[in-house]
């Protein structure tokens, strides 16, 4: 705490000084408003007679260089292909100087960082869209209330922009469709047949001697599970979570997801730690759930085998019931704090039109968010990305509060280890605390 | 207490004699601080007095004061932004933002509490120097007093500017932090977007209940004595360990004394956070440990025999409790005993000889001689060490953060206020902001981490080191 506070006190003294300077050009020291607007509306008066269009508006009103900083993740393929984009949009709009630095920050933790210090943070960052809820909640995303060279709420895929609102309303651009999981299998062990299935799954796995994985551990991964079986979890206004999953059906998904998790074939294993087998060379586990992100590694290691598919279907109370999922989106952010608004913008918008979608894909694996590049032959091609697609009718977008995260790993750990013995007290705890209240 | 009450009494007492006896220079010191400097001739003395009088009123004044204001509440206007699509910018309302309002308040008030401390020395001196003048006596003059600091008054000169460091960078945050506690700064409240305001005691209150969803009290009562079982643990394993480190390579019959000394301090230049990682990998439930464990059976074994859970892939060293616990005891061991090793190498050396060979002349057995003579005396010497050692064990993030990463509790209870069995109070606090944002509680858990820290350095300091100790080694 101490460190967190020294840095806010840091932060704070700097901007003590900051405004003590400026206090002393203008009389007084109340005003804490960032200085955005005024420069940019002084100036937007003398180029606003002469052209109606906002873009001429605004390089009309923009002196010497424009600032910007962006976050994207950190791998060096996409620090590469950004590079790349930031090159055609300076080109695109030559008129104007820019400094536009690109940092390093894995989406999965943009919102930590992001949230340290808002007023610090880059003025355009890339994020997975789990986190957009609590962005909003921060006040730290510029809505996208106008659009200027194309729109993303009709270009691109309607599950990507529901991810991209809140209430309705459209809070950030969507970047990649690829954020969510299905499952990858070795096809030299395993039919098509054989991967409808956890039952046939499984049971070929026994057979061949290998192994089937998955975090069930994880509460990210554990969600498919209920979700398939039509169980529900949603979000509240106040954040806090509505969940049913210690009903009938749900007492019967945590049963079937020990009996799973029982099989001598199947291993509980986190994405790194499947990782991490692959690349020691001798991975034994010929099936796993897991998204793009790690299709290059996937690849390597099966070879010609490598394949991909929706998740399979498992049975419940001897019904057999599709596996669903989280779809997973990598949303453009524009910081509400940023000092150059309409640049800001403007990026965000270059950065994830239809273009840069199949420029980041290319590089990336990644699919588009953008229905046109989305389709497209090359990108229809990848099997990751079509599995993808054969598991979107059965994936949700994620919205769901934070309280959701530690009591669902818990029930997940649980149940993977095989230690629960009443599974519906053990699913009743996990709602308690799932559902506890916001504050 | 009453030593200190009467401290207090004496100094009012005595700005009252100041004011009552003063004259015309004493008295217009209250209003203008220079003036009693002026009067006895001390003019720069006098300026400077008067410069720092008008600077904190200026500073109260126009940045304070409006921060102030606003302490009660914390703030009541919401920032509000409006877009305009043609010109692509926005403007801003003049929005209220809690957190500086609390920080500045905060500072605003230290520095009047400061200036009045300032103010009723400052009365008195100047009455000290209108008693001078009136005896007749030398008054200094300001280079006189400049000189005076790097002579007679040498210690002033020193504590100042550490004094200050430990006002800045301790008090402040301090009072700030503790002041958080009893507002509603978390995920919904984030400025400066968002307000917060005081709650009251209601975060105090949450620590102490225990429901089915909010489980703070819960968690906190497990946390805490984790907390205190490892800090005592982690010292003492790592202190004895150390000292029979030592003494075993100071035997007569260790053969290449210096090789020993300097392999065990290697492990020391290798980061600390390094040597955790790995060992983290390794001891994973997929780690390289697990991975040799299975291919012997030994997993298997472990199941059969009902040890391990059905649905393990290994042996959860590091991600089940009671495992990790022990696990993160023993490495701690592993990673700690070097620094100790050297510690206790240097004092062992220095040992008076004559005591170990009268005790050997005596008949002492090698252990007698540990247990009476050696250890007492690195007691004494190492006991303030071993207490702030138990104090940072008790704050020891990093062995257990980086040992623990990934790790997910079985007990739901704990899961529901985000806590795990292994936290100490400063991860699960760091959980808390980092992850959740939940700094009211997180603040209230660093205010209990406070009282325990300072009440075991109060207690330690003032019974295992008395000072007439001393006598008992010479």
């Amino acid at each position: 705490m101490k460190k967190k506070v020294l840095s806010l006190m840091l932060v704070a003294a700097m901007t003590a000084t900051l405004f003590a300077g400026c206090g002393n050009k203008d009389e007084g020291t109340t005003n804490n408003t960032p200085d955005t607007q005024a420069p940019a509306a002084e100036d937007s008066q003398a180029g606003g007679d002469t052209a109606e269009d906002p873009i001429a508006n605004l390089i009309a009103a923009t002196e010497g260089t424009v600032a910007l900083d962006l976050w994207c993740s950190e791998t060096p393929a996409y620090q590469e292909v950004m590079a790349q984009i930031v090159e055609n949009f300076k080109q695109t709009y030559s008129e104007v100087d820019f400094d536009i630095t690109i940092g390093a920050q894995s989406e999965a933790e943009c919102k930590d960082r992001v949230l340290e210090d808002v007023t610090a943070a880059a003025d355009v960052y890339v994020f997975a869209d789990d986190q957009v809820t609590e962005l909003v909640n921060a006040g730290a995303l510029q809505p996208v209330e106008a659009t200027y060279t194309y729109n993303p709420s009709e270009t691109n895929s309607a599950g990507a922009v529901d991810a991209a609102s809140v209430d309705g309303k459209l809070y950030a651009y969507p970047l990649t469709a690829s954020n969510g999981y299905f499952l990858f299998y070795d096809s030299t062990v395993f039919s098509e047949e054989d991967v409808q299935s956890w039952d046939a799954l499984l049971a070929k796995a026994n057979e061949a001697g290998v192994q089937v994985g998955m975090e069930m551990s994880g509460a990210w991964y554990l969600y498919g599970m209920f979700s398939g079986a039509g169980c529900t979890l949603s979000m509240n206004e106040d954040q806090s979570n509505s969940c049913d999953w210690n009903n009938e059906t749900g007492v019967a998904v945590a049963e079937a997801c020990a009996k799973i998790a029982a099989d001598p074939a199947f291993i509980n294993i986190t994405d790194t730690d499947f990782s991490a087998k692959l690349a020691e060379g001798d991975c034994n586990i010929k099936a796993y759930v897991d998204g793009t992100w790690r299709s290059g590694d996937i690849q390597a290691a099966y070879g010609d085998g490598y394949a991909a598919t929706k998740l399979p279907t498992f049975t419940v109370n001897g019904a057999q019931v599709q596996q669903g999922s989280y779809a997973g989106y990598k949303l453009v952010g524009v910081n509400a704090y940023s000092e150059n608004v309409g640049w800001s913008m403007l990026l965000a918008e270059f950065i994830s039109n239809e273009a840069s979608q199949l420029a980041i894909f290319e590089a990336t694996g990644e699919g588009p968010a953008n229905t046109v590049a989305g389709s497209s032959e090359e990108v229809m091609a990848s099997p990751a990305i079509a599995a993808l697609v054969a598991q979107s009718p059965y994936a949700d977008p994620q919205r769901v509060g934070g309280k959701y995260w530690d009591p669902a790993a818990t029930l997940g750990k649980n149940l993977a280890e095989g230690t629960v013995t009443d599974y519906q007290a053990a699913l009743d705890e996990a709602v308690a605390g799932i559902t506890a209240p916001a504050e | 207490m009453k030593n200190f009450l009467n401290g207090i009494k004496n100094y009012f007492k005595e700005f009252g004699t100041a004011v009552a006896k003063g004259d015309f220079w004493t008295k217009s010191s209250l209003l203008v601080m220079g003036m009693g400097y002026f009067g006895r001739g001390q003019i720069i003395k006098g300026i400077l007095m008067t410069l720092i009088e008008i600077g904190v009123i200026l500073f109260t004044a126009l940045f304070s004061v409006p921060y102030l204001a606003k302490f009660g509440t914390l703030g009541t206007v919401q920032r509000e932004e409006v877009f305009d699509a043609a010109t692509m910018t926005k403007t801003v309302n003049d929005y209220d933002n809690s957190l500086l309002i609390l920080l500045f308040s905060v500072v605003g008030m230290l520095v009047l509490v400061a200036f009045v401390l300032l103010y009723l020395n400052n009365i008195k001196k100047v009455y000290e120097l209108q008693v001078l003048k009136e005896k007749g006596k030398h008054i200094n003059s300001f280079v006189e007093d400049v000189k005076s600091l790097f002579n007679g008054n040498f210690h002033i000169t020193l504590l100042t500017l550490p004094s200050i460091g430990i006002l800045v960078f301790t008090v402040v945050p301090l009072i700030f932090m503790i002041c958080v506690a009893f507002t509603n700064y978390d995920q919904n409240h984030q400025p400066p977007t968002y307000l917060f305001t005081w709650v009251g005691l209601k975060n105090f209150k949450n620590l102490f209940t225990n429901s089915m969803t909010v489980s703070f009290g819960y968690a906190f009562v497990r946390i805490l004595a984790w907390t205190l079982i490892w800090a005592v643990l982690a010292t003492f394993t790592t202190y004895i360990g150390g000292i029979l480190l030592a003494k075993f390579i100071n035997n007569e019959r260790t053969k290449c004394k210096k090789l020993w000394r300097t392999l065990f301090v290697v492990t020391i230049a290798i980061p600390q956070f390094v040597t955790l990682l790995l060992i983290n990998k390794m001891f994973s439930d997929n780690g390289i440990i697990n991975g040799l464990a299975n291919q012997w059976g030994i997993v298997d074994a472990l199941k059969e025999a009902g040890i391990i859970a059905q649905g393990q892939n290994g042996i959860p060293f590091l991600s089940q409790p009671g495992w990790a616990h022990v696990m993160i005891v023993l490495i701690n061991i592993w990673v700690g005993v070097p620094y100790q090793m050297l510690i206790a190498t240097g004092i062992l050396m220095n040992i008076p000889n004559d005591q170990l060979e009268s005790a050997k002349i005596d008949g002492a057995t090698e252990f007698q001689i540990f247990w009476k003579i050696t250890m007492p005396y690195m007691l004494f010497i190492t006991g303030p060490s071993l207490i702030t050692s138990i104090v940072s064990n008790i704050n020891n993030f990093n062995v257990i953060y980086l040992l623990t990463n990934g790790y997910t509790t079985p007990n739901p209870t704990m899961a529901n206020s985000q806590a795990k069995e292994i936290d100490l109070l400063v991860t699960w606090l760091f959980t808390l902001t980092n992850d959740y944002s939940n700094f009211k509680m997180a603040s209230v858990i660093g205010i209990f981490v406070f009282i325990v820290c300072a009440g075991i350095t109060l207690i330690g300091f003032t019974n295992l080191i008395k000072g007439d100790r001393e006598e008992e080694f010479q």
